[in-house]
């Protein structure tokens, strides 16, 4: 059987788990979570007790080792419920811990990496500067080679978890003359009495996600020690994040499609109850044409996600596609959004209901993994080379 | 102590279930694991945390095996199928005595199982195997306190006017009223090990039960037609403002309804 | 041949409970069709006046005397009602869907090998005695007509409120009163304590008229807004599962799937959105009043009635203004 479309009986039995615990953890408190702006501890602290932030990572260290594929549901799944959180857990599940586990030694794994899959510690990944995002040959942060290590000046922004993070995995050049070639990863901890590290900048406030707490790291002079350098080779850091590139675009994929399901499951249950003209407003064909295109482009984009959470686990090259599917995902989710808020009418623009948050939330997509002007100019060139 | 569960996948409270024809029903492929046997599961493993033992769920479904898999996912040790196709059209007393013949010769303290299953809201299956298997049975319990050595259970049970308290002895059957407990979310660890976990299966003849004391021809009660529910006239929306609308209200309560 | 048309009725502080005279009133008039007798089996000391009061209600009372049944346990009816049930052979064995028949009705058919249909909402017999029993599925969302093989008795439990109380003053029944053997060590279980339920309202399944609100009460001091009106309707109180979730209400009063199904004649629910859950625990409510803030509310597909207005203004306006109308009734 060379296609098969078809989730293990395991698979399913996963995603009913997951759902259950959303429904009973998240679900209720969506709004509150919205509202309140806050990171969600005592909700933090559950997941982490249930075992979810040690979804990929080795057994040796407290984590479940679990494929690709089971990890691609359990984000679609969690992000259904808050998609602040989900920003919060994925990464730390991926992004913040991953190149620890690669690269950090026995010691650091200890010391970090365990305490990190309980939740005890909290860990962040620092891309953007305020010249650098998309751009990464633009980064300034500058790592000086110092007897015993390294010292760390520069200012870290839009860092998921950043006013909360215990550490964080961050990215300097060796020299910025350099572009691409002259970046590396180094673990920096939070500043103590006792330890050189980051200290917390900014906070920011955001228009959706709001309850993954979002900000500012600054580096002044930080030392940390040669061990906290995390690769093999000085210049291969843009390598290294490549091999996470992909997961973490359809991962974004699968936030996109949670969400875009919910917005448009609520828009059905408003548009077979809301009355106009004497009937429920899903009986016009204008609104029943909504539907019918987000379903469409929700199945190809959930099918083409999962075909490359496969790629992935099968070692399939797989760069092109994880950005197109990711691309796809996030426009038919800002599709899905646009037009739930539309089939809401006038109701959309107040927060007695739904539909603004998930409109709110779906807008940070379309940065996360790549802007959709970066992407596509890179998927055209590609495209048109002959 | 030995405890078995006796645990159900139903179709979720959310699916949409239809008429499709007087003898058959559309249901929505969204399954989960009956709420009460949840509960039911609840119970007995903070009693293996208490006093040591084993925890076995047990389902009779010749299809879905989520209901097991959910129980060893929350921490129980053991799961049985009853499986067979003979089994397809029972009646809950059917039922019953099919799974009174896998325990009839188990030794254990106490089975739990749900209040009802969300499917067919009968309730019968619990008090029905107690009595095949003669002993107690408490129904719709929220409370349970076990002296393990004097081998009894205290128990809650909600009733029209109050609660009333129990004494039982063991072994006994309970089915498990939301309150008892608050059904526990599986640790991902669990969950990884449910899902690879070996599910023992057993069939009619190792029950030493024959097909035709099973299925539709032993059955006692027998549906006849499905009918949607009935269905309520359109609202009457009252459109005046505060306060005739109270009148209004009123009045239609009064003379339309009658109610009051 | 199998002959009668039983009921067992319940009874509480020596007065029979309503459930049970709306089963004697349907199987009078079921008997009417078939011919057979009505019987009404009640177990219990000193229940004289039950058992006269039960006199217009039925052809023959049998009266189970002995003060193990009271409290009742299951162990202690079987054994009253298994040797009466074998010795008479009724075609029909009725009782309430109360917290009593749900514990008994199922082991007592498994024990008497015979069939039964649990919580119905509906019965009807052909003049062969032939009972059709319908009873909801899936909390509501099918209904199912239920029929019996050969076996008998013929046994149901039926929710409150499906069949209207009937008198029959020239119906005097013949009372039989039964002093059974009754082995005390058969009884494994004791009640050993009671903690009645605050307050002296009906529980929800058996009051006529329940009222009740859910999360748009806001805060758990505002259910006295809602026990103000229960008040002047003799109605008892109901919630969701939000709010007995949150703490604000006691699980008994919760209405829907996970919690009570409810067959009022009138149910009135304030700031109640109508979650499947909920909808779903009054279907067979004969008419239902909806009073919430949204328009779009699911609640509204459910009600008979519907107010879009803002429960802190009506629920008490509502209150006065039935007290002054109820009061020029009297």
């Amino acid at each position: 059987m060379a296609l098969d479309f078809s989730f293990t009986e395991e698979q399913e039995f996963f995603r009913q788990t997951v759902r259950d615990a959303v429904n009973r953890l998240i679900m209720p408190r969506v709004k509150e979570l919205d509202e309140k702006e806050e990171f969600p501890w005592d909700l933090w602290k559950e997941f982490a007790s249930l075992g979810y932030l040690g979804l990929r990572h080795k057994e040796e260290y407290g984590g479940m080792e679990t494929d690709t594929i089971t990890q691609m549901i359990f984000y679609e799944e969690l992000a259904r419920g808050s998609c602040g959180f989900a920003m919060s857990v994925i990464m730390q599940i991926l992004m913040g811990t991953y190149f620890i586990a690669r690269f950090g030694n026995e010691e650091i794994k200890q010391r970090i990496l365990v305490p990190a899959i309980k939740g005890e510690k909290i860990g962040t990944i620092c891309f953007t500067e305020d010249q650098s995002g998309s751009d990464l040959g633009g980064t300034r942060t500058l790592a000086t080679k110092v007897d015993g290590g390294w010292r760390l000046n520069g200012r870290k922004q839009w860092i998921t978890n950043g006013p909360i993070a215990d550490f964080a995995t961050v990215m300097a050049t060796v020299d910025p003359k350099l572009g691409l070639k002259g970046l590396n990863f180094y673990l920096v901890e939070r500043k103590t009495e006792n330890r050189d590290g980051f200290v917390s900048g900014q906070r920011l406030h955001k228009l959706g996600s709001r309850c993954s707490v979002t900000g500012e790291l600054v580096l002044d002079n930080v030392f940390v020690p040669d061990e906290n350098f995390l690769g093999e080779e000085i210049g291969k850091g843009v390598q290294y994040a490549g091999e996470i590139l992909n997961e973490v675009r359809v991962m974004t994929g699968m936030n996109a499609l949670a969400i875009a399901k919910e917005a448009m499951e609520d828009a059905k249950q408003y548009a077979n109850n809301r009355i106009a003209f004497g009937n429920p407003i899903s009986k016009y064909q204008l609104i029943r044409e909504k539907f019918a295109k987000y379903w469409a482009w929700y199945e190809a984009s959930r099918t083409f996600l999962y075909r490359c959470a496969w790629m992935i686990q099968n070692n399939i090259p797989c760069i092109n596609e994880c950005m197109l599917a990711k691309y796809h995902a996030t426009e038919m989710c800002m599709y899905a959004v646009e037009e739930a808020m539309r089939i809401y009418g006038g109701n959309a623009f107040c927060s007695e209901y739904p539909v603004q948050r998930f409109w709110r939330d779906a807008k940070f997509l379309l940065y996360g993994g790549g802007t959709h002007e970066v992407l596509c100019d890179y998927l055209g060139r590609v495209y048109c080379k002959d | 102590m030995e405890i078995y569960v006796l645990v159900k996948q139903v179709p979720d409270p959310e699916a949409i279930v239809k008429v499709k024809s007087d003898s058959e029903l559309e249901i929505e492929n969204k399954y989960f694991t009956n709420f009460f046997d949840e509960i039911a599961v609840e119970a007995g493993l903070k009693l293996k945390e208490k006093f040591g033992g084993k925890v076995t769920v047990l389902t009779l479904d010749h299809r879905r095996v989520d209901a097991l898999r959910r129980g060893i996912s929350m921490g129980a040790d053991e799961a049985v199928q009853i499986t067979d196709p003979a089994l397809e059209g029972s009646d809950p007393f059917a039922v019953a005595r099919t799974l009174s013949a896998y325990l009839q010769n188990k030794p254990f303290d106490l089975i739990f199982t749900g209040r009802q299953a969300m499917d067919d809201d009968a309730g019968i299956v619990g008090p029905a195997v107690a009595e095949c298997l003669g002993i107690p049975h408490i129904h719709s319990i929220i409370g349970l306190e076990v002296d393990a050595q004097k081998k009894e259970a205290r128990v809650v049970r909600e009733v029209e006017n109050g609660k009333e308290v129990l004494i039982c002895p063991l072994p006994a059957l309970f089915t498990c009223q939301k309150g008892l407990h608050s059904p526990r979310i599986p640790l991902v660890m669990n969950v990884m090990k449910a899902m690879k976990a070996q599910i023992k299966k057993v069939d009619l003849a190792s029950l030493g039960l024959s097909p035709t004391e099973v299925g539709a021809q032993a059955s006692t009660i027998k549906i006849q037609k499905y009918l949607p529910p009935p269905k309520r006239p359109p609202v009457k929306i009252i459109k005046e403002d505060f306060p005739e609308n109270v009148k209004t209200l009123i009045k239609l309560l009064r003379e339309e309804a009658k109610v009051i | 041949m199998p002959n009668g048309i039983w009921v067992l009725v319940e009874h509480q502080d020596g007065k029979v409970k309503k459930i049970s005279l709306e089963l004697l009133s349907a199987g009078i008039e079921f008997s009417k069709k078939t011919g057979q007798e009505v019987g009404a089996v009640l177990l219990g000391s000193g229940l004289e006046e039950a058992v006269n009061s039960l006199t217009p209600y039925a052809d023959k009372i049998y009266w189970i005397n002995d003060t193990l049944f009271i409290p009742y346990t299951s162990e202690a009816y079987l054994a009253g009602i298994v040797p009466l049930v074998k010795e008479h052979q009724p075609s029909i064995l009725l009782g309430g869907a109360t917290s009593t028949g749900k514990d008994l009705f199922p082991r007592l058919a498994m024990h008497l090998q015979t069939g039964y249909v649990p919580d119905c909402t509906g019965l009807s017999i052909e003049e062969n005695g032939k009972l059709t029993a319908l009873r909801p599925l899936f909390g509501g969302k099918v209904f199912a007509e239920v029929g019996f093989s050969e076996v008998r008795p013929q046994m149901a439990t039926v929710r409150n409120n499906v069949f209207l109380i009937k008198e029959h003053p020239d119906r005097s029944a013949q009372i039989i009163s039964i002093t059974p053997s009754m082995d005390s060590s058969l009884l494994k279980k004791k009640v050993v304590g009671f903690e009645k339920a605050e307050g002296t309202k009906l529980d929800i399944t058996e009051a006529d008229i329940v009222v009740a609100a859910g999360r748009g009460i806001k805060a758990p001091e505002h259910f006295k807004l809602i026990e103000d009106l229960a008040d002047v309707l003799n109605a008892s109180v109901g919630t969701t599962r939000a709010t007995v979730d949150e703490g604000w209400r006691d699980l008994k009063d919760q209405i829907g799937k996970s919690g009570k199904n409810i067959s009022a004649k009138l149910y009135m629910a304030f700031g109640i959105s109508g979650a499947i859950h909920h909808v779903l625990g009054i279907g067979t409510c004969k008419t239902v009043v909806a009073v919430d803030t949204d328009p779009n509310a699911l609640i509204f597909n459910y009600a008979d009635y519907g107010i879009v207005g803002d429960l802190f203004q009506i629920v008490p306006a509502l209150t006065e203004e039935l007290k002054k109308v109820l009061a020029a009734d009297r």
